[in-house]
């Protein structure tokens, strides 16, 4: 049985802005990977702060590892990157580990073991002797990350943990979080690269306005129907219904070019060669499909399912809404 | 704590406040120690041994007060301008954040800044306390009580704690540079109300309106009472209230820097207490306070 990491039921903050959260109930497993996504001011930093035990909430209540958030012993399962992350600029990268390394109870002994492994895991390698005024915004959120890992928490709270890194540095970002998801550690992931969430997460959850719109499994939101596109060599539109009706299924010609990335290449330029597009549940009937076209004289180039992608749900989930964020 | 405390001492150390009071002290003490050496070479009259006596101690009086004025004035700066913005500036760069989720109570964190800050600046204190006593002592006759010294250097340390204390509070409530404006405001409020009081203890003036002032100025005591516990400290280290109908200073080199009305020991009483319910009200002001 997956022991519960997170717990959260009826959490809730109010300001007299109308700003913060309201009711939102959440749990996550042991070992799980949860993305928290949402517009800006939706609510989501508020949500963390909660957790971590910077906001006192107006209602509702959370637990970590069964510990009511805010107290000590809840504090001690955590490491958090704050969204605005910034470090005493008057220490060096390793003060800095060491002091969070302190304030957890470690010695500075047993602090300082730690620093050079972690330095080199958030690829700071010999920079953490610099004085902090002297790193990047990029460097800090590295340091930021060194920080919340110096006491090997078994949860980790990630408020945008890449935003200030170049692709470079998020692809580093991402196979690190990767190997603390395969290490056992709950990953509380709130994050606009939706890519990112995408790849680490397990369980995603879609806020607005403070509410809870949408939540599951990443896997349920990106194949919940799978699309096929295929590429078909001297087409003619008058076989459309004829193909539509023997298949049982609606195709569609898509527009002309890739239809994930809608460029045009060399093959795509060969005149009768369009895309078709449907949605289909079993991959017989793909094979079907494909029989029917390949019959029929003409020419299958390529064949290949296409997910969903988080943006899409995203954009799909709150388009329509209001939201609270920077466009009001 | 003590990682707090060490943290504090650091950033004490390593801040451009700290190299801006140095500075200051040592421009401070250079000028010091022209004005002290000018003074006590000023000629003593030929009078009677006992005016001439009166007339050293004259000279050592006026030096320690001058020292121990701006002395204070230095003390202040470095609290004030290093302690400032150690909360709300803290919390909106965002250094607060990741520090508060660490497992240690919120009144440790806070009572840890306080006394990094206290601590330090008692040592500030005793440093420029034992260069004032130095420099005034080479060129002139000065009290040499040890028993006297301690007060005295204990009062004139009173301060940092109170100025602290007071700092602390703010930053939980007003912004980094409101907290500084606020801070700068409040002590400039105390040492006017100070300088009202000396200023008007050696003029004559209607009782009603002396009355009236002393009101005002000692509500302005209450409420930020540094400039009083120096007024206490240099009447002890004089020796003023065991003088007090024996000399008349007023024509002195003093003059200028007199020290009016001199507080009470229950004052001080009343300023420690002061100081330790605005530590407790400071502590849980930063308890409550959502980050």
């Amino acid at each position: 049985m997956t022991v519960t990491a997170i717990d959260i039921q009826n959490l809730t903050k109010e300001y007299s802005n109308g700003k913060g959260c309201r009711n939102v109930t959440i749990t996550v497993g042991e070992g799980e990977a949860f993305g928290f996504l949402g517009p800006n001011g939706a609510g989501k930093s508020t949500l963390v702060k909660m957790l971590v035990g910077l906001i006192h909430p107006t209602d509702g209540e959370a637990r970590l590892f069964g510990d009511p958030v805010g107290s000590l012993a809840a504090r001690r399962h955590i490491g958090y990157l704050p969204e605005l992350y910034r470090y005493q600029e008057w220490l060096t990268g390793q003060e800095v580990i060491q002091l969070h390394g302190r304030l957890c109870g470690m010695s500075k002994q047993e602090a300082d073991a730690r620093i050079p492994m972690l330095l080199e895991r958030v690829g700071l390698g010999s920079r953490g002797k610099d004085r902090v005024k002297h790193y990047s915004k990029g460097m800090q959120q590295r340091l930021g990350l060194a920080c919340a890992l110096v006491n090997d928490p078994p949860i980790l709270f990630l408020d945008e943990p890449s935003s200030a890194l170049d692709p470079v540095g998020r692809m580093d970002v991402r196979r690190l979080l990767q190997e603390l998801k395969q290490e056992g550690k709950t990953i509380f992931l709130n994050s606009h690269l939706l890519e990112e969430v995408e790849t680490i997460c397990d369980r995603i959850a879609l806020l607005n306005n403070g509410v809870i719109l949408r939540h599951g499994q990443v896997h349920e939101v990106l194949y919940a129907q799978t699309r096929w596109h295929f590429k078909v060599g001297g087409f003619t539109p008058d076989i459309m219904p004829w193909l539509t009706e023997t298949s049982g299924i609606p195709l569609q010609i898509l527009q002309s070019g890739h239809p994930g990335t809608g460029a045009v290449t060399a093959s795509d330029s060969l005149q009768d060669t369009v895309w078709l597009g449907a949605v289909i549940d079993n991959e017989e009937q793909v094979g079907f499909i494909n029989t029917l076209i390949v019959n029929q004289g003409m020419t299958l180039y390529q064949v290949e399912p296409v997910r969903e992608r988080l943006e899409e749900w995203f954009m799909e989930a709150v388009s329509g809404l209001s939201h609270r964020g920077e466009h009001e | 704590m003590t990682a707090v405390i060490g943290m504090t001492w650091k950033e004490l150390l390593r801040k451009k406040v700290l190299l801006m009071t140095v500075l200051m002290t040592v421009l401070f003490l250079i000028v010091f120690w022209f004005i002290a050496r000018t003074i006590g070479a000023s000629e003593i009259s030929n009078s009677s041994p006992s005016a001439q006596l009166v007339e050293q101690y004259a000279h050592g009086a006026a030096l320690l007060t001058l020292g121990f004025f701006f002395g204070s004035f230095i003390l202040a700066f470095l609290m004030i301008f290093s302690s400032f913005s150690s909360i709300s500036g803290e919390a909106e760069t965002g250094i607060m954040q990741s520090m508060l989720t660490r497992p240690i109570p919120r009144w440790q964190w806070y009572l840890g800044r306080w006394l990094g800050y206290t601590l330090f600046g008692i040592l500030y204190a005793l440093i420029l306390y034992i260069c004032v006593i130095v420099i005034a002592d080479i060129h002139a006759s000065i009290p040499r009580n040890i028993a006297v010294h301690t007060q005295s250097y204990l009062l004139f340390a009173l301060t940092v704690p109170i100025l602290v204390t007071l700092s602390l509070l703010g930053s939980t409530s007003f912004s980094a540079i409101g907290n500084g404006v606020f801070m700068t405001m409040l002590y400039g409020a105390g040492w006017l109300g100070g300088m009202v009081e000396k200023v008007t203890s050696s003029m004559q003036m209607d009782p009603q309106v002396l009355k009236t002032l002393y009101n005002i100025t000692g509500l302005i005591s209450l409420i930020m009472p540094v400039d009083a516990i120096q007024r206490k400290m240099l009447a002890l280290l004089l020796g003023l209230q065991e003088l007090a109908g024996m000399l008349d200073m007023s024509g002195s080199m003093t003059a200028g820097f007199g020290l009016g009305q001199i507080p009470s020991a229950s004052f001080i009483v009343y300023a420690a207490i002061y100081m330790l319910l605005l530590l407790a009200w400071g502590i849980r002001r930063f308890y409550k306070r959502d980050f």
